[in-house]
This record gives C-alpha cells, sequence and structure tokens, in this order.
C-alpha cells in the first residue's frame, strides 16, 4: 500500500525567500519541479541530493508544513494540500529536524515527550504509558526525568525522536537529523531508526548525505535541482558513480577504492564493507598475474601535504595541562587532565575525540581564551603545596602563554582560531567590513589601503570571486560560501598557526572536499602549520600528517595516522571509529597480506599494485612448490 | 562541555526542596505579609525564628543563602544610612552641623533592614530549593483560575517553559560568538561607554540572527508534532499536595495569626 504519494508536484518559496534561496545555485525560483513520488507501508528509504537539491522542501510537503504550488500530495489517501487533513496527517507522519537543540520545548525529557500526546489530546494516563513506549524504543529510559541540555547529540536527537515516536506515527521522516552528530551519535540514533523500521514497521523516509546511511536503506532516491534523478537499491545507485559526481554527489570512499584497484588491474567487485573489500581484495590478488597489473602509481586520488621545513615559529608544547569548568560548585567538571602534546612547525595536525573529550577546551588554550593561572593579570604567586598539579607549560608560536606579561593581542594575531560553524559568527553590513573586522582590531594603525589590500587577499584565497562578493551583506551568501567568509576574516591577519574546530561541520560531502582542499592551499600559501578538530577519521587520515586522539581529558595517542589508528583495539574502546583503509587493512593482516602504508586511498592503493606485484608472486610461488611437495 | 550554571537552584532532597512548588509559592507571598505586618522586633523575632526553622530544614549551607543579600548590599546600606539620618525623633543621641542621629533613628532603621534582609533571605529561599521548572509549573496552575477570563494561561506556561529551555542554550552561545569575536582581536573590557557598547554589537548582532533561526526552526518542530495552538489539550504533569503541604499551610496559618495578635496587642515602634 502507498502511503505517500507524489503527483507531478512543483514547489516555489514565496518572493520574500527566493532572495534567499537563490544562492543555493537554483536558477529559477522552483525548489521542487516535477516531483513524481512514492512511498510503500514499511518501506525505508533514504533520499540523497546536495544541498538545496530540494530534498528538505519535499519533506516539509509531505506533513504540510509547506504546501504545493501545483501537483498533489497523498498521504494515507488524504489530500495533503486540505488544511483540515493536516492535523491527522502530522499524527500519522512526525518529522525529526536537524539541530538537537531546536526540537524540544521543555527542560525535562518526560515534559518534552508528552508535548506531543498533549497537543492531541491524551488522556493523562496512557501518555504516561506512550512516554515510556518512547523512551523504551530509543534506549533513553534512564534519562525520563533528566535534562536535555546535559545530554549528548546523539542521545538529543533519540529524544527528540522519542519526542515523534509518542504521537505513534506511522511515518518518519529524518531530515538529515544526523549531520550535526559526532560519528557515535550518528550510529546511535541510526540504530534506533533501523530497529523502528524492522520492529515496530514504521515506514521511514530518511534524507541524509552519508552513504553509509543510506545503504541501510531498501530504495535510495537521489535529488538534483528539484528533480527526482535517479533511484534504485542503494547498492546499485552508489555504483553509478559518473552519473553521481554529475549530481554534485561524492562517491562513498570505499567505492572509490574499489574502482582505483579495478582500474589498476587489480578487479575487486564495488562494497562498502570492509570484510568484502578485504576478500575481494585478496581473491583479487590469489588469481591476478602480476603482469596484469597495470599501474603502480596510485588512480588519482589526493596525498598528503608533507611537513614543512622546522623553524623557530608556528609550534605548540604542551606539558602538564589541566583545566576545570566551575570550579568548586556542584558542576564541578575536569575537561583537561595533564595534557602532554607538541605540534611541530610545519604541520597539517588533526586532533580527534568525541564532543566532551577536552580537545575544544585544549584549542582555547592555544590562543589565549582561556589562560593558564599564572597568565591572569590578577595572578599572585603562592607558595606550592606538596602533592600539587606539576606547573603546566604552553609555549605556541614562541610565545610562552603561562607569563602574565605575554602580549595576548599579539598572540591572537598570530594563532588564528576558526570556531565550530563559523558563519554564525557574522554579523557585519558587508563582507568586506566582517572580513577586515580583526584587522582592524589587532592593527588599528595600518593604512586604509593596506586593510583594502589585506582583505582582498583574504577573500581571494578562500575562493572567491572579490569584485563579487566584497559589497554583499554575508546573509546573502550561501552557508559554503558564508564559511570562507568567515575562515578569510581569520586568515586577514596572516595567522603562522591556523586553529580549525570541525572546518567541515554540517557540509555536505562535497562542500567537505572543497574545504579540506582550501585548507591544503592556505597550508601551502599562508599558514605554517595548520590544526585541525574533527571526528571524522578519513578526514583525519587523508589529510594529517599528525594526530593525537583526545579522551576524557587526556591525550590517548599521538603520532603518523598510520601509528594512530594501528591501536584500533584502544579506539574502540574508547567508542572512536578508525578509517575505513585501516578497516581493511586490519582485515588483510588477518589473512596474512601484511600492507604498510599511511592509509591514504592513494597510498594504500599503490602499496597494494606493488604487493601484487611482488609478493602475491611469491604466495603463488609457495602454493606451486605445496603442490609439487604432495 | 560547558555547564552552564544557570538561576539560583541548588541541589538536594531536603524536605523544602520535595514541598509542591504552588505551597512554596504561596507560604513566600504569607510570609512577606506576616514580615510587612510587623510592627515592632517581638514580631520581627517571630518571623525571624520561623524563616530560621524554614533554612535548616533547607539544608542549603548559610553561607551561600548571604550570597543573595550580597547583591542588594549597597540598596541596603544606602536605606539604613538614609533611615538614620532622616528619622525625626525626641531623644539626639549625636549632632553635628546637620547631621542629626535620634534613638528612634537607630531602632527605625535596625527595624527596616531587619525586615528588608528577612524578605531577600526568604526570597532566595524559594529559587535556591525549587527549579526554575517546576517555578513555572506551579506558577501556571496558580493562574489557572484566569482561564475562566480567557487569559492564555497556557501560552504563557509554554513561553516560560521554552524561555528556560533555550536560556543555558543562548547563554551557552554568547560565551561561543564572544571567544570567536576574540579571536579576531574584539575587545570588550576596555574603553569608554561608548566605545564597549560599540563592541557588543559584533556579539549582539549574530546572536539574535541565531535566537530567529532557532525560533523558525522549533516553530516548525512543535507544529510538526501536532501544536496549534487553539485545540483542546490535555496536561500530562499535574502537581499533587502532599503531607509537607499540609504542614507548610498550617505554619503559614500560625505565622499570620501570631503576627496579627502581636500587632493587637503589643506597641509599635513605628
Amino acid at each position: 500500500m502507498e502511503v505517500i504519494k507524489f503527483e507531478n508536484v512543483y514547489y516555489s518559496y514565496d518572493r520574500e525567500t527566493v532572495e534567499q534561496e537563490e544562492l543555493f545555485d537554483l536558477h529559477d525560483s522552483f525548489a521542487l519541479r516535477g516531483v513524481d513520488f512514492s512511498v510503500k507501508e514499511g518501506e525505508f528509504v533514504a533520499i540523497l541530493g546536495h544541498n538545496g537539491s530540494g530534498k528538505s522542501t519535499l519533506a516539509r510537503l509531505v506533513n504540510g508544513l509547506l504546501s504545493p504550488t501545483s501537483g498533489k500530495i497523498t498521504v494515507f489517501g488524504m489530500d495533503a494540500c486540505e488544511r483540515r487533513n493536516l492535523f491527522e496527517i502530522r499524527k500519522q507522519v512526525g518529522i525529526v529536524f536537524q539541530n538537537p537543540d531546536n526540537q524540544t520545548v521543555a527542560s525535562i525529557v518526560e515534559d518534552d515527550i508528552a508535548f506531543g500526546p498533549e497537543n492531541i489530546g491524551i488522556e493523562r494516563e496512557e501518555i504516561g504509558r506512550r512516554i515510556e513506549f518512547a523512551l523504551r524504543s530509543v534506549g533513553m529510559e534512564d534519562f525520563r526525568n533528566g535534562t536535555p541540555n546535559r545530554l549528548s547529540g546523539g542521545q538529543k536527537q533519540r529524544i527528540a525522536i522519542a519526542g515523534v515516536l509518542a504521537l505513534k506515527p506511522r511515518v518518519m521522516i529524518l531530515d538529515e537529523s544526523t549531520a550535526m552528530l559526532d560519528p557515535r551519535g550518528r550510529k546511535e540514533v541510526m540504530e534506533v531508526v533501523k530497529r523502528l523500521n524492522r520492529e515496530e514497521k514504521i515506514t521511514v523516509i530518511l534524507i541524509t548525505h552519508f552513504p553509509e546511511e543510506a545503504l541501510l536503506a531498501d530504495r535510495a532516491v537521489v535529488m538534483h535541482q528539484g528533480k527526482i534523478v535517479l533511484e534504485g537499491a542503494p547498492k546499485e545507485v552508489f555504483q553509478k558513480q559518473d552519473i553521481l559526481e554529475r549530481f554534485s554527489l561524492v562517491t562513498p570512499r570505499p567505492v572509490r577504492l574499489c574502482r582505483a584497484l579495478t582500474k589498476g588491474g587489480l578487479p575487486v567487485a564495488d562494497s562498502m564493507d570492509p570484510m568484502e573489500v578485504a576478500v575481494g581484495i585478496s581473491n583479487a590478488i590469489e588469481r591476478v598475474e602480476p603482469s596484469q597489473i597495470l599501474q603502480t602509481k596510485g588512480a588519482g586520488l589526493r596525498s598528503r601535504t608533507n611537513t614543512k621545513e622546522n623553524s623557530e615559529t608556528g609550534g605548540v608544547l604542551c606539558q602538564d595541562l589541566s583545566h576545570v569548568y566551575n570550579i568548586k560548585s556542584p558542576f564541578e567538571t575536569q575537561a583537561l587532565e595533564g595534557v602532554n602534546l607538541e605540534i611541530n612547525s610545519g604541520e597539517f595536525f588533526g586532533i580527534i575525540g568525541h564532543t566532551g573529550s577536552g580537545k575544544s577546551t585544549f584549542v582555547q588554550y592555544l590562543n589565549g581564551l582561556l589562560k593558564v593561572p599564572s597568565a591572569e593579570k590578577k595572578y599572585k604567586e603562592k607558595k606550592s603545596k606538596k602533592g600539587l598539579l606539576p606547573k603546566p607549560i604552553l609555549k605556541v608560536n614562541g610565545f610562552d602563554l603561562t607569563d602574565k606579561h605575554t602580549d595576548f593581542r599579539n598572540l591572537r594575531s598570530k594563532v588564528g582560531m576558526v570556531f565550530q560553524y563559523p558563519e554564525y559568527q557574522l554579523f557585519a553590513e558587508t563582507v568586506w567590513e566582517d572580513v577586515a573586522f580583526g584587522l582592524k582590531n589587532f592593527r588599528p594603525e595600518s593604512t586604509p589601503l593596506e586593510v583594502k589590500e589585506a582583505v582582498k587577499e583574504a577573500i581571494q584565497t578562500v575562493g572567491l570571486s572579490y569584485e563579487e562578493v566584497k559589497g554583499r551583506s554575508p546573509f546573502e551568501l550561501s552557508g559554503g560560501q558564508r564559511r570562507r567568509v568567515a575562515i578569510a576574516g581569520v586568515l586577514v591577519t596572516k595567522p603562522e598557526i591556523l586553529v580549525l574546530d570541525e572546518p567541515a561541520a554540517g557540509l555536505d560531502p562535497l562542500g567537505k572536499e572543497e574545504i579540506m582542499s582550501l585548507l591544503h592551499k592556505i597550508h601551502n600559501d599562508w599558514c605554517k602549520t595548520i590544526i585541525i578538530v574533527s571526528h571524522d577519521m578519513d578526514e583525519i587520515v587523508e589529510n594529517c600528517t599528525r594526530a593525537a586522539v583526545f579522551s576524557e581529558g587526556k591525550v590517548l595517542v599521538t603520532g603518523t595516522p598510520e601509528e594512530v589508528f594501528s591501536q584500533a583495539e584502544l579506539l574502540y574502546e574508547k567508542g572512536l571509529d578508525i578509517p575505513f583503509v585501516a578497516k581493511v587493512c586490519a582485515q588483510l593482516r588477518a589473512k596474512g597480506i601484511e600492507i604498510s602504508c599511511d592509509l591514504t586511498l592513494e597510498d594504500f592503493t599503490e602499496k597494494l599494485f606493488d604487493f601484487a606485484k611482488n609478493k602475491g608472486a611469491g604466495m603463488r610461488l609457495r602454493s606451486e612448490g605445496g603442490q609439487n611437495h604432495a | 562541555m560547558r555547564e552552564v550554571a544557570f538561576g539560583q537552584y541548588y541541589p538536594g532532597n531536603s524536605f523544602l526542596h520535595k514541598c509542591d512548588p504552588r505551597s512554596k509559592i504561596l507560604f513566600l507571598i504569607v510570609y512577606i505579609v506576616a514580615v510587612l505586618l510587623c510592627q515592632n522586633f517581638y514580631a520581627l523575632g517571630g518571623c525571624a525564628a520561623v524563616f530560621l526553622l524554614i533554612a535548616i530544614c533547607s539544608k542549603i549551607p548559610f553561607k551561600l543563602l548571604l550570597r543573595s543579600v550580597k547583591a542588594v548590599l549597597f540598596l541596603f546600606l544606602f536605606m539604613t544610612i538614609l533611615n538614620l539620618l532622616f528619622t525625626e525623633g525626641q531623644t539626639i543621641l549625636w549632632k553635628w552641623n546637620f547631621i542629626t542621629i535620634t534613638q528612634e533613628g537607630v531602632y527605625f532603621s535596625i527595624f527596616l533592614s531587619a525586615r528588608f534582609f528577612l524578605l531577600v533571605l526568604s526570597s532566595s529561599l524559594l529559587t535556591l530549593t525549587t527549579t526554575p521548572i517546576s517555578l513555572a509549573d506551579g506558577i501556571e496552575s496558580l493562574l489557572s483560575p484566569l482561564k475562566l477570563v480567557h487569559f492564555p494561561v497556557h501560552a504563557l506556561a509554554l513561553i516560560m517553559s521554552i524561555a528556560l529551555r533555550f536560556i543555558p542554550i543562548l547563554t551557552d552561545e554568547t560565551g561561543k560568538i564572544m571567544n570567536a569575536q576574540k579571536a579576531r582581536g574584539a575587545d570588550f573590557e576596555t574603553g569608554g561607554l561608548i566605545q564597549r557598547v560599540k563592541s557588543v554589537l559584533p556579539v549582539l548582532f549574530p546572536l539574535l540572527i541565531s535566537a530567529l533561526r532557532r525560533a523558525q526552526e522549533l516553530g516548525d518542530a512543535m507544529e510538526a508534532r501536532c501544536y496549534s495552538g487553539s485545540q483542546v489539550r490535555t496536561k500530562y504533569k499535574k502537581l499533587t499536595f502532599t503531607w509537607r503541604d499540609l504542614v507548610a499551610f498550617v505554619v503559614a496559618v500560625l505565622l499570620l495569626t501570631g503576627i496579627i495578635l502581636l500587632r493587637v496587642y503589643t506597641p509599635s515602634v513605628l
């Protein structure tokens, strides 16, 4: 039975909104242009598409948050364009949105879950039962009387799902509900969604950027410029690399790996499962004659920037750094506990860790937003008692951050800091003024011409056209462009160290790749050292020269990506993931194929080809030798 | 993650913490009336004794209670000195130029200070032992008779609830934006008044935009969960009175009668 049916649906945002949406690359004002789409009862459908492709519009049309310009939408046999049906439709179709903070109305979990049932006039006792059911379904029974503020992103989203479940819907739409979560949160939410679909028989429409998530669905739908352009089983959809790229979607990393290997003469069937890929690789190595290997160079995948020369500035030295929030209050929390870390000049350094691992606290120390007690103006040396914490050492870019006489303003102009979602910090009337803000603050003595030149250079460095954007309001730009403007606003003082907290968070895969290549460009031309905080392991592996893992306020491991991710057990234990290539490597090792590489796709394929040419031959020799003996 | 310590609430499990918020609010009102009815030190002493009893029951550290007085200390001193100087009376204790201090003035200023002190302390005892959420619940419930005159009590309660939910989020966000602008060289601590007002703009503006964006998204999420504001809603959470509230009621009645009796039968210092 079809529960949702779209027939030739068009949707246009009204004039006012069009002006904002224009920059989403829509050449006309239509967000949906003739969509025919249906969902069967109990189905799990994934909708993919780059930002602005119309997928969120689709979700909002289903339950009447928007109504179509033309065309027909039927939900459970009811016309979604009729206002009087909306109440009934919304009872049947729940939506979970992207931002976990903007969906809860109450400060206590059970009150928030009760909100939906209260709205439709359910009896008190029944609401109690529904709260219990909803919390059990998302595995959050223990948090019934807790407050959402103290939960992790993943837990907050599970509460949001519970809030929708309490209405007993038959369809659940997740509108990029995992986009703002870390990998652990994403996994939690996806497990819940999967279970709801299998056990509670709830129809699921999942709007996502993540190929791994789309693979869990029965059917994947790709949208582009307001139209459905591709439809099919997720596995098949992801194999159509050329088509996906045409629609600004990125082929998932595992598929790219398989493709590169096949192209080079090692035929490996496309798969997203590290186990299957490893089996494919070992079979291919067995089968293929060494002479059939065409390539020994990787198949055009980007490799890491190498470490540049060492010098005085650009480095970080940190020893015994500790930090406690809300000291001597009931809310006291230890954020850092004796952190030791050294970052050399010229590195592209990665900091990995969960929300709450202390990584964000640590980076705030790097440019003096948080200060070591001895660097405070009021600080007076106290006689230290025995057993007291050792005095921390913190040197950044040649500045001693434990000394109160340090010029912190100068430090901040040399150590640039780009926070999470930096586009939300833009404030000025024009892009030009916003970018110039930092420069005017740090160097009020610079001449207008100097400012103009610096701003121009910064805007061009982040890949925007100076003439085109300088006079525009930052709020007219698209999300990705705004992020670039925000980065330009930090670059404008020419910092020697650039620290970025989750620079790619919330972007679609293509946007992520663009930001990362921008950072490499900045690393080459502008800043000596780049430090990124990230929880995307593939991002770390593909880009960083070295990385450190933070956990519970301490540094767990430091080293090259290879050294860090060889400690898979330790990382798993802390609830962290390892990159896809590292998983395949581990599987191959179990099969006796020892590949040592720096874990980028390019290096891995190269080493595999080498292996197939040399050691592969050796393996065959051994097995032939065995036959002779018999 | 930084925990935002919000409101004055001090977590605990005492008699006072467990009382129904409605009875605590009503008790505070009765108590304020009683303190204002006091005419002399006997009556005020009675009120103070009741306060001490309640404060001990609440198990709130005394230091914390006194902190609430600190906030109004300036006002407190100003009032005391004013009363000391400008109360007329017969018994002159000290005279210098136009400054005269009378015995009546001394009594009066001590009396008023003590009264003020008790009012501030008792109000902060309420906020220390009651979470903002249950305070809001209590207020909603106490206002519910106003529904009869079509006063939107429920909407008011929802507004309070959402405000409470978003205060910590926006506080956190303010901190983040301030940090980001500080990292770009913004200075919030030095400069004259105009300079400082100007320096707040780069924080205020993004904060406002973010709040509007959040409001839009929250509106969508609420609508998607069948909220329309007009239909008949049920309410899941019901406040229930327990024996504790009966105790509070008895104490309140005794206090009020006692004070009224004292007012009738003892002389006034006023």
